[in-house]
């Protein structure tokens, strides 16, 4: 998914659990969270083309509904959780506790991996997005993303 | 709710409170306030406009096609409600809500009074693991939770 992501061009960071194992983190994800830039009309467009061409569908809804893919339908619809081709996929234009794109770019960094280079959320904003998400899943998350940050101020 | 008819909560409960509509926790309600919500916030009728056009518009949602949902007596001014985009959103709508909206922890969480790392290992966190990951660069660590994920999907797919 990232090397399609990377390869169009689209305009996005990495966040959720993949941004925390790039950061150390021990847990296990299968999906891919990112933060696209909303504002950007043709980072939309191909955004959601992308999607089309992986048969995007909304994740637990049941199967074989009409659902149109496109640009439209992700301007009416800016956070989607996606079932494809490649995999789970959530895209969302902003992150609660951190803010829309432009916050969520600022308070990101370059990493190369799995073949490409992206930019993923840091550290510090990370716990911040898991505390506003307030779900129970993600307060289990809190305690070794802390840990993490206090032994990587340490190093 | 609010989630999946992409509305504020407090939205919806004003409005249900005007309309004397009760709100009902089901994807009828929702794709109902929904429609409901886009035709005043977006496009700005009244919300009794609205709720008679979304009622008139989603009669004919079997039928996956653009409908009158309103207008004028005159018919020089209509509200055409575009179904197949509708449910589209809709559907996506719903699907963060019922993937995403699980219920949230009440409160802060409580203050740490030792450090992080000793908070973490009462939690159970296995901090030379941690210190492990720490020693690897990005890409080793996702080059491992690749492998990892390879693995637990395997196991899933493996018959019983």
């Amino acid at each position: 998914m990232l090397q399609g992501l990377t390869t169009r061009k689209i305009e996005f960071v990495v966040v959720g659990g993949v941004a925390a194992a790039a950061h150390g983190s021990s847990r296990v994800t299968n999906d891919l969270d990112i933060c696209y830039d909303a504002i950007d009309a043709a980072n939309i467009r191909s955004l959601a083309s992308l999607l089309a061409t992986w048969e995007a569908y909304p994740r637990r809804v049941e199967e074989g509904l009409p659902f149109i893919m496109d640009d439209r339908t992700l301007r009416g619809a800016p956070i989607l959780t996606l079932t494809t081709t490649e995999g789970d996929l959530d895209v969302m234009d902003q992150i609660a506790g951190v803010g829309p794109y432009s916050s969520v770019r600022k308070h990101s960094e370059k990493i190369s991996g799995l073949g490409v280079s992206f930019r993923v959320l840091d550290l510090p904003s990370l716990i911040k997005a898991k505390r506003a998400a307030g779900r129970p899943r993600d307060f289990d998350h809190l305690p070794e993303l802390e840990a993490l940050l206090e032994l990587k101020r340490r190093q | 709710m609010a989630v999946a008819a992409g509305a504020d909560l407090k939205w919806l409960t004003n409005s249900s409170a005007l309309l004397g509509r009760p709100i009902r926790n089901n994807r009828q309600g929702a794709r109902w306030w929904g429609l409901v919500r886009l035709l005043v916030d977006d496009l700005g009728l009244s919300l009794k406009s609205a709720a008679a056009a979304a009622s008139t518009a989603l009669l004919e949602l079997g039928s996956g096609a653009v409908v009158r949902a309103a207008g004028d007596p005159t018919g020089s001014a209509t509200v055409v409600v575009d179904l197949p985009r509708y449910r589209s959103i809709f559907l996506g709508n719903l699907s963060r809500a019922l993937v995403h909206e699980t219920p949230r922890r009440r409160g802060r969480r409580a203050a740490s009074r030792v450090g992080s790392i000793a908070a973490a290992r009462r939690y159970g966190v296995d901090i030379d693991l941690v210190r492990a990951a720490l020693a690897r660069s990005p890409a080793e660590r996702l080059a491992l939770l690749e492998e990892n994920a390879a693995f637990l999907r395997s196991m899933r797919k493996r018959p019983r």
